[in-house]
């Protein structure tokens, strides 16, 4: 008997140990099970950081967005090209680059005065001459044409010989139209120089050199 | 001893039992739900769900950001190369400008005036006492042999399309109508423009017409000269750059 109630005594002991055991373990899990859980308030953290965080980026990519098309605005390739365009009918104007294009060409055979060639000149630029030569020299505003004693004319320096060959780029019809009409400039100089022969080609493409003088201001500077 | 040791020997699986009886018995002692702590009306599996998606945008807007001001690196590269070049062409533009006469420039100078004879007829031809395209064209093209920087016509720029020319007798300059007294101001050397205008060598005819019929035929040194930048348009329409 005595050892039965041991054994019986035994056998609860060992019963609410294994209990405890349990409850100790379950307690344990617990635990762990609530930092688990309670990840979930940290998870509503994490999120509302993110979400945080997320905005801010969001502002900055916006940001930079911004900086972009005003970089794409301020690089100015439209203003670039605008601007080349410009200089690039300026030079045309100024003698400065080659050109070519369509227009007349005009000889003059014989005897012919520098004020005359020049009054031909002038007379193309009324008529739209937009780019000029005499004998492959390019003729600018700058060009200075002048003749020797004995009537040899000069253009920017060089000596030129007859004919004389004048070119220039333009509407070639209005050119023409210009040059002949009756009562016109080469009628007249036909009618003065005896033994010159004029001749007015059109031409549907002409390459013009580019002026070879150097145009340097020493008294003029811009006005304020 | 050993007996003893015998005896609790026999009670170890009875022992042993009642223990793993005890630990299923615990084990099925259910616990209350763990999620008591959790926030109420929140499931821990689409909170998870939740970060994912957030970390993956995050990721992506990380990555947008980084490519994005690679992107803004390179703007700012071609913005300094574009910079430099536009200040290049702008300084070029001015030169270029300044040759065409497309500024308004000053320096000295000379002017010229020609006018009208007061006397409007007499015994020659009435053309005689008058001045013409072709004498303000005549005097231009010296001015220019003598070395002049700019020059104008009663304000009217002298540029490369110009022409001098008269509708009627009304003298037309960059196709505006002037009428005389004819102003030609022009900026250079002074001294030398004044030297080769009165040689008596050029300008012949006017300075015969001057004294005989009494036109006007002024030449004046000028210490500083404005001269105004053209005002027109180059209209280049069939000239193209190059071959």
């Amino acid at each position: 008997m005595k050892s039965r109630s041991a054994q019986l005594l035994l056998t609860i002991i060992c019963f609410i140990l294994g209990l405890l055991l349990v409850a100790q373990f379950r307690t344990q899990r617990m635990a762990s099970e609530s930092i688990l859980s309670a990840s979930s308030a940290d998870q509503l953290i994490i999120i509302s950081s993110l979400v945080e965080n997320n905005a801010h980026l969001r502002e900055e990519m916006e940001a930079l967005e911004g900086q972009r098309d005003e970089y794409q605005r301020a690089t100015g390739r439209a203003v670039l090209e605008a601007l080349v365009e410009e200089l690039n009918k300026v030079r045309i104007v100024n003698g400065l680059v080659e050109v070519s294009g369509s227009g007349v060409e005009v000889s003059l055979d014989g005897p012919i005065g520098v004020l005359d060639v020049q009054d031909l000149i002038n007379e193309l630029r009324n008529a739209g001459a937009e780019a000029l030569t005499i004998n492959g020299e390019r003729l600018t505003l700058y060009s200075l044409i002048a003749s020797t004693e004995d009537g040899v004319m000069i253009v920017s320096g060089t000596k030129l010989s007859r004919p004389y060959v004048l070119q220039a780029i333009g509407q070639p019809e209005t050119m023409e139209a210009a040059l002949l009409r009756s009562g016109g400039l080469i009628a007249t100089l036909e009618r003065n120089y005896e033994g010159l022969a004029v001749s007015v080609i059109k031409r549907e493409r002409m390459v013009l050199p580019v002026y070879k003088g150097a145009v340097e201001f020493v008294y003029a500077s811009p006005a304020e | 001893m050993k007996f003893k040791l015998d005896g609790i020997a026999r009670y170890i699986p009875i022992l042993m039992i009642a223990l793993i009886f005890g630990v299923l018995l615990g084990l099925q002692w259910k616990s209350p739900p763990a999620r008591s702590t959790a926030v109420p009306g929140f499931e821990h599996e689409s909170g998870f769900l939740a970060i994912n998606r957030l970390e993956a945008e995050q990721g992506e807007l990380k990555e947008n950001i980084g490519r994005m001001r690679e992107q803004l690196d390179e703007y700012r590269r071609e913005l300094a190369a574009n910079t430099e070049m536009l200040k290049e062409i702008s300084a070029e533009l001015e030169r270029q400008k300044m040759m065409a006469g497309l500024l308004a420039v000053e320096g000295p100078g000379i002017q010229v005036t020609l006018d009208d004879s007061s006397i409007r007829s007499g015994a020659a031809d009435s053309n005689e006492y008058l001045i013409h395209e072709y004498d303000l064209r005549d005097v231009v093209n010296l001015l220019w042999l003598a070395g002049s920087e700019a020059i104008a016509i009663n304000d009217e720029r002298i540029v490369a399309t110009t022409s001098i020319y008269c509708v009627g007798s009304t003298v037309m300059v960059n196709d505006t109508r002037l009428s005389p007294p004819y102003l030609i101001q022009a900026v250079g050397n002074s001294i030398t423009q004044e030297d080769v205008l009165r040689n008596p060598g050029y300008l012949k005819e006017i300075k015969q017409r001057a004294e005989l019929y009494g036109v006007q035929f002024m030449v004046n040194r000028i210490g500083i000269l404005t001269i105004p930048a053209y005002k027109g348009g180059f209209p280049i329409h069939y000239a193209r750059l190059g071959e």
